[in-house]
């Protein structure tokens, strides 16, 4: 009886030393301020999304235009508007660079 | 020491409460310190849920009957085995369960996100915390697993049909399953609390989204076979409410995983994936509510079981919430992309999506009717059997064929030209299929034969698909045949995985059409010397056979099995009684024939005094692909989960790149 | 296109619904009254089951699972017989009334309570 309510009282404890810890650890923060994406770089992390999804297409295109489950003339209909919005996306995202640089496939 | 547990749940409320509050005010104000401490308490919460769960785990392993629950669910008698799977075999039990694995994912989740999605973490910890509050009141205030009496001599032990090792299993997975589906649901709510409209929480919660949707699977296969063996009529799913209580969410999380591809490659269905999250995360509560309120046989046993209102409270209040949360970023979630045409890989995975949704759905109406009717009528109205296998095949039949169609259809927009070509070869192997089967005289049933159809079109598919990216594979790197065939699936491994599982729903196909369209029965009273004629078997009842077990008397008729005229060994079924429990059990024989997959399974339904017995046989052919099935399914989800060190420095770059990680 | 499946999925649901009608009623004993018509009946096991279930068939009687009525009947089963079943049971048989005992299908016993893993509201707290 008195052995669990010490062992309780002990856990009661640690919890509240656990969650006082970010407060232990720094009792004056500097900055208390958390963090997060401003509208400048919530921007970018969709056109990075976008960048990679036009990209896995492509990717995935010429897969399957090499095994054989798309013919050579359906692949040069569908490969042109996806190498355009692959390049769209890495201008949008890095307008100083030049031009997108060759996509890189492999199957 | 049930002070002990006691304390530690209401420690575990304390955290818990603590979190929801300082997390949603620390997300709010952007109060960094504030975030970290409601963190650890979600962290924290664990680890007093653990402490809780040792407790009650030792009160069953060292027979303290002064716990209630230890005294109604073990006793002196029973194995250590099940005195642990006790744990679970009882409603507070359960719940504390439950708790466990919630307090244990949401500590893992918080722990391996916190740095690369701090902004949306904030948010998901007191959703994550909301939950865990519910669960935490439950076992302390209403449902106590620590419950104390004076103990007496002896417990009232555990339901025979439960002390089986299937049940060691069974539950713990659903429950990792039905648990698992919090943390998606969690990021998704977190991503919308934040205005986050990146695909951040899909990236996270991806490997959780197939685990606990494994874990769902293969329980509820386990679950099946424990029917099959244990509960003895002859068959392993019976759209029993409970079994439904699981399969439901497990279908929404089948679509919420085909979906969620979309939204990946193509950037659509934003807010239907949101809303499939809910309904998953709603149904797997569902689910819990269903098996523990009571409101299955009736509802006025519901209005008297002590959690079922505050379940039923609880999955109106989450399911108003997230719904209306939603809503109010309806504007934050409009895609740009649009379908660009009804025949793509995008159509056929909304096919896919409409045709899960609609057979859950239809399955939940058939789960909630009779309890609807008695509410509105005052008497219930059961649907049978009938219902749901009407809607399986109305709905399972186009699944099948979708998953042998979807592979092999382009993305954005397939020619119809290109598509006669891909589909030549598996369009040819069906037909052949179908005439061979249909020579063979599997005409007998037409579900049967379509279904039989469908599945050689899918295996046909899903073969050709390894085989020409092999070919590609190895036209594209050299190398061996087996070298080429395993860089394809290493570097592509969600695709490949999930061309697995596909196999694997093709084998359970298989082995429901063959065990439930194609199978025999034959029953009768046999006297000792008698024999029984089923299909090409032919059973001789030989002896009767008594013996003491553990904690059971085992009575068994042995039966002489012939084959084709040929002997191929015996078979035993019979009864247990269990001493402590003062149960009777049906315990059958199963013959399995391991090449063809057929299983000859026999019933002793009836021991009488004279010593003939009662016999009820079935030959189920293919039924064993179902348990072959699981199997490959735990395969495919495997290759699915394991980590692709490419793909995540991929990610990595993404988010660190884009400032999403930034570092203090 | 949505609205185009759902409309579709409603469509099988209402053909369905009108070919196989809304299910069978499920009722207890005191409801019966007479009535003919093929139900599903839930009741309490009151008097020790006498018969063979495989011969001339398994008699018992049930009253109502709650709500203090007394109404009797008594039921007529053949086939299969779960392990739970014996006197003090909760069960659910299908069948229908005739001559005044309750005539049940082949096989259509379930055991209410305890039959699957644990599905019963606690008691014991």
């Amino acid at each position: 009886m008195t052995a669990a309510l010490v062992l309780g009282a002990l856990l009661a404890a640690a919890c509240v030393v656990l969650v006082a810890l970010p407060y232990l650890r720094e009792p004056a923060a500097s900055d208390d301020v958390l963090e997060e994406p401003g509208e400048l770089e919530r921007r970018q992390l969709e056109l990075a999304e976008e960048r990679d999804r036009a990209l896995a297409a492509l990717k995935e295109l010429e897969h399957d235009h090499r095994a054989g489950k798309i013919s050579d003339a359906d692949y040069r209909q569908l490969v042109g508007p996806l190498r355009r919005e692959a390049a769209e996306a890495l201008r949008a995202l890095e307008p100083r660079a030049q031009a997108p640089a060759r996509v890189r496939s492999d199957v | 020491m049930p002070e002990l547990g006691r304390a530690a749940l209401v420690v575990t409320l304390g955290l818990a409460l603590y979190a929801v509050v300082a997390g949603a005010y620390a997300a709010r104000n952007r109060r960094r310190r504030l975030a970290l401490s409601a963190q650890n308490a979600l962290i924290g919460a664990f680890g007093s849920t653990l402490v809780a769960s040792v407790v009650l785990l030792a009160a069953l392993v060292r027979n303290d009957f002064s716990f209630v629950y230890a005294a109604a669910h073990t006793s002196r008698e029973l194995p250590t085995g099940y005195t642990i799977s006790a744990f679970w075999g009882g409603q507070e039990g359960s719940l504390l369960l439950w708790l466990l694995i919630l307090t244990g994912y949401a500590a893992l989740a918080v722990l391996l996100n916190r740095r690369s999605s701090r902004d949306l973490v904030a948010w998901v910890v007191p959703v994550l915390a909301g939950v865990a509050v519910f669960f935490s009141f439950l076992v302390v205030a209403v449902a106590s697993p620590f419950a104390t009496q004076v103990a007496p001599l002896d417990g009232r032990g555990l339901n025979p049909s439960l002390q089986n090792p299937y049940m060691m299993a069974h539950p713990p997975l659903l429950y990792l399953g039905y648990v698992g589906l919090t943390v998606p649901f969690a990021f998704a709510m977190g991503a919308l609390l934040a205005r986050r409209t990146d695909e951040r929480w899909i990236v996270s919660t991806r490997r959780w989204t197939l685990v606990a949707w494994t874990a769902l699977g293969v329980g509820q296969l386990l679950g099946a076979h424990w029917a099959y063996e244990e509960v003895g009529w002859g068959g392993y799913y019976a759209w029993d409410p409970v079994e439904n209580a699981a399969l439901m969410p497990w279908l929404a999380a089948t679509a919420f995983l085909h979906s969620v591809m979309i939204q990946e490659k193509r950037g659509m269905l934003k807010v239907w994936n949101v809303l499939l999250v809910i309904l998953a995360f709603g149904l797997s509560l569902f689910g819990t509510f269903l098996t523990r309120s009571g409101i299955v046989s009736s509802i006025h046993s519901f209005t008297q079981s002590s959690i079922g209102p505050w379940f039923l409270a609880f999955i109106c209040l989450v399911v108003a919430g997230s719904l209306g949360l939603l809503f109010s970023r309806l504007p934050l979630l409009r895609t740009r992309s649009r379908l660009e045409s009804l025949v793509s890989r995008e159509a056929t995975f909304l096919y896919n999506n409409l045709l899960l949704v609609a057979l859950t759905l239809t399955i939940l109406w058939g789960v909630a009717y009779p309890i609807l009717h008695e509410a509105v009528y005052g008497e219930q109205r059961v649907v049978g059997q009938g219902y749901y296998n009407f809607f399986l095949r109305v709905f399972g039949l186009p699944l099948l064929l979708l998953m042998g169609i979807g592979p092999l259809v382009a993305w954005r927009r397939a020619s119809l030209r290109g598509l006669a070509a891909t589909f030549a070869w598996p369009f040819g192997v069906a037909l052949a299929a179908g005439l061979v089967l249909l020579a063979l005289g599997a005409g007998s049933s037409i579900p049967g034969l379509i279904a039989y159809t469908f599945s050689a079109f899918v295996l046909a598919s899903i073969a050709l698909e390894f085989v020409r990216g092999t070919r590609a594979r190895r036209a594209l790197a050299g190398g061996t045949w087996p070298r080429a065939f395993s860089e394809l699936v290493g570097r592509n491994r969600r695709r490949y995985g999930g061309y697995v599982v596909h196999a694997a729903i093709v084998l359970l196909a298989i082995g429901v059409a063959g065990s439930s369209a194609y199978d025999t029965v034959r029953e009768g009273q046999l006297a000792r010397g008698g024999s029984l004629e089923v299909g090409d078997y032919r059973l001789t009842y030989v002896r009767l056979d008594e013996r003491p077990a553990a904690n059971a008397t085992e009575v068994r008729a042995v039966l002489d099995v012939e084959r084709g005229g040929s002997s191929v060994g015996t078979v035993e079924a019979g009864k247990n009684a269990y001493t402590a429990e003062q149960q009777v059990s049906n315990e059958v024989g199963i013959r399995s024939d391991l090449v063809t997959g057929e299983d000859l399974f026999v019933i002793a339904e009836q021991v009488n005094p004279d010593g003939t017995v009662y016999l009820r046989v079935f030959v189920k052919p293919l039924v064993n692909l179902i348990w072959l099935a699981g199997v490959v399914f735990l395969l495919g989800s495997l290759i699915a989960l394991w980590p692709d060190a490419r793909e995540q420095r991929r990610l990595a770059l993404r988010y660190s790149r884009a400032g999403a990680t930034a570092e203090p | 296109m949505i609205a185009l499946s759902v409309a579709a999925a409603l469509a099988v649901f209402l053909l369905y619904a009108s070919i196989a009608g809304g299910g069978t009623p499920m009722i207890q004993p005191s409801e019966l009254n007479g009535r003919a018509s093929a139900v599903t009946l839930a009741g309490h096991v009151v008097t020790q089951p006498r018969g063979d279930s495989y011969g001339q068939g398994l008699r018992f009687e049930l009253r109502d699972i709650k709500g203090g009525k007394t109404e009797r009947v008594t039921v007529l089963y053949t086939g299969s017989v779960p392990d739970l079943f014996r006197k003090g049971r909760d069960i659910v048989v299908d069948g229908r009334l005739q001559n005044g005992v309750f005539v049940a299908e082949r096989d259509s016993l379930i055991t209410k309570c305890p039959s699957k893993y644990a599905d019963h509201p606690s008691t014991s707290s």
